[in-house]
């Protein structure tokens, strides 16, 4: 492992340095308790001990609302766009790295989607380890309180006023190396993070599944046809979709178009869509193949639980709980379906 | 493997002729600006442009050709992409991304028996596999097509139906739900047509297509037969917005209804609480 250690005087330097180059981002307090990634400019105050960022990085590969081909309506003729500005995220917790990691092999699976892999390709990620656990979250019973890969630094606080600086990538340590000479870390400090991951672990675990999370994909698939269960579950859902739209791991996109007002020109983009919206599964004619809230819901946690699993071996859920801050109507809380469906299945005779 | 290739640019295809069918429904003849075949197999389906009013996915309802490159979309008016669609003169353009999804696997089928079960606009997918066959009619056994539609008024193809039901070499058994004074022929829903048809059930292959409550119906026939459920192939329709397997639209449980399908054994999908 090749790591240096950094001290904090000098990440401003360094920020100054990367900003010249790419687009920095940064977490920072946005209100009291919220916080979120915003531009670093100097003045922007950076968040080390942040819990959670509300929106997801999810935003920096897949915006919201991302044009994908542009075309002439009077030539017929269609062209590519896609854009990918230099960017570096700073300070990303394990979790949210997980999250990428994963939309990296589903957008690569099957056909590589290129807009997203152009802006992924210009992206740097510099990790963070977390010093507090959003009251909401579980992600260290999830496996993702840790990753081996999906950052080009990994940066934990060992002191007041330094950070022990993991290398991922020849990218990220070029980028650590811009100012000139940093110091390499010793043993004693490399061990100092370790304590650090270990602390704030120890904090993780207060929150967590009551089981192995290996075993949610044939609990919750069990489930399927537990139809008491899921109706019960969603009664009071809004199909209001909160919860995808501040879930990591959610990609879903509707696909739509606008042309100026000559009808020459025009675009078409895709913009996020969740499959807890009502008219999701809709096809011409107005069939819904899921017409009801509660199949939505359970599509949702079936998603989550297994149908990820079964694509790449890790759950769709990696624990950062946005979800259930999100969701007006108390009932998006995966850690608690999950327990929920174990205790039942644990029960049976 | 790195590449620029968008998968979302479509390719443009100019209408060749249009026929009307009935009211709602037309048959569109386009072809490929490049020159091109489609290179479509039975049962896929393509995604049509209409830029400015948006993208939707339909069946290719000819079978691939060698002898021109022309294809066939049939088209029920119901939304915007399908009203444009009906407006467009000859000579318009459209466009078109894929072929994509899976296909009626047609080689397995060469030297057995096939039932076609087709619902309504089930006859349009059914149609490019049924051609298929009808085109190399000596590598297959005995045809049997049956045709349910709901009122006399909206059965479509009633001419080639009638040319392919003079033919010594296939079955064809119509039904619709609703008759009107001039209706002759069979009354009731697709599976009152099953006790009619004399099929060897150990050397026969089924194609199912039509609306999403049909299929149940039509399985549990085929297997009251003594058809075995390796033997049942069905396309089931999603709304397929991407295409390639990102978008979500088209999911049934785990599975996307784009790569794995439209078309799936019966057998692949008997465990998808959200199949049928």
């Amino acid at each position: 492992m090749i790591a240096y250690t950094i001290y904090l005087p000098q990440t401003r330097e360094l920020l100054k340095n990367w900003a010249t180059e790419l687009n920095v981002y940064v977490p920072t307090m946005v209100e009291d308790g919220f916080y979120e990634f915003r531009p670093w400019n100097g003045q922007v105050e950076i968040a080390w001990d942040y819990d959670l960022c509300y929106t997801t990085l999810k935003r920096f590969f897949l915006p919201p609302r991302e044009e994908i081909i542009s075309f002439d309506m009077k030539k017929y003729a269609a062209s590519p766009v896609i854009e990918a500005p230099k960017q570096l995220l700073f300070g990303v917790h394990p979790y949210d790295i997980k999250a990428i990691n994963q939309l990296d092999q589903l957008m690569e699976m099957d056909n590589p989607d290129v807009n997203y892999q152009a802006r992924r390709d210009n992206t740097l990620i510099f990790g963070l380890e977390p010093v507090h656990v959003a009251e909401t979250a579980f992600w260290s019973s999830m496996g993702a309180a840790s990753v081996d890969f999906g950052y080009d630094l990994y940066w934990t606080r060992i002191s007041p006023g330094a950070f022990f600086v993991q290398v991922g990538s020849a990218r990220g340590e070029e980028m650590l190396k811009v100012g000139g000479p940093v110091e390499k870390s010793s043993v004693a400090q490399k061990e100092a993070a370790r304590r650090a991951h270990l602390k704030v672990l120890a904090e993780a675990q207060k929150h967590s599944l009551k089981y192995d999370w290996q075993k949610t994909p044939e609990l919750v698939n069990k489930f399927f046809n537990n139809q008491v269960f899921w109706r019960e579950r969603s009664q009071t859902c809004l199909s209001c979709g909160s919860c995808v739209l501040v879930c990591p791991t959610c990609y879903c996109f509707d696909v739509k178009e606008e042309a100026d007002d000559l009808l020459q020109k025009g675009s078409r983009y895709r913009q996020w869509d969740g499959c807890m919206l009502k008219g999701f599964a809709e096809i011409a004619g107005g069939h819904n193949f899921r017409e009801t809230a509660w199949e939505r819901y359970r599509h949702r946690y079936m998603r989550k639980g297994k149908y990820i699993y079964d694509k790449l071996g890790e759950l769709g859920c990696i624990g950062c709980g946005r979800c259930v801050k999100a969701c007006t109507a108390r009932i998006a809380n995966p850690r608690a379906v999950y327990n929920e469906i174990w205790e039942a299945i644990k029960n049976e005779v | 493997m790195k590449s620029d290739f968008s998968h979302y640019v479509p390719r443009p295809a100019t209408l060749v002729a249009k026929k009307e069918l009935n009211e709602l429904v037309t048959l569109f003849e386009f072809v490929l600006d490049s020159g091109k075949p489609l290179a479509h197999r039975p049962g896929q389906f393509i995604q049509v442009s209409i830029y400015g009013v948006g993208e939707a996915p339909f069946s290719v309802s000819s079978p691939p050709r060698t002898d021109h490159n022309n294809f066939e979309l049939v088209v029920r008016r119901i939304g915007s992409v399908t009203n444009s669609l009906h407006a467009l003169q000859t000579g318009a353009k459209i466009g078109i991304r894929g072929p994509y999804g899976s296909y009626f696997p047609m080689q397995k089928f060469v030297g057995q028996d096939f039932l076609f079960v087709a619902g309504g606009l089930g006859y349009i997918p059914i149609r490019s596999v049924l051609h298929y066959m009808l085109r190399h009619r000596d590598e297959f056994g005995e045809i049997t097509v049956l045709v349910g539609t709901r009122n006399p008024q909206e059965r479509i193809f009633t001419d080639q139906l009638a040319e392919i039901s003079r033919r010594k070499d296939v079955q064809v058994l119509e039904t619709v739900d609703v008759p009107d004074d001039k209706w002759k022929g069979n009354v009731g829903v697709i599976t009152t047509l099953f006790p009619k048809i004399r099929i060897n059930t150990d050397t026969t292959s089924v194609a199912t297509i039509g609306p999403p409550v049909m299929y149940k119906f039509v399985i549990q026939e085929c297997t009251r037969l003594g058809i075995p459920q390796n033997r049942i192939y069905l396309s089931l329709e999603r709304h397929m917005k991407c295409g390639v397997g990102k978008c979500g639209h088209c999911q049934i449980n785990g599975v996307n209804c784009c790569l794995d399908g439209p078309v799936f054994c019966y057998t692949d999908i008997a465990g998808l609480g959200e199949a049928l």
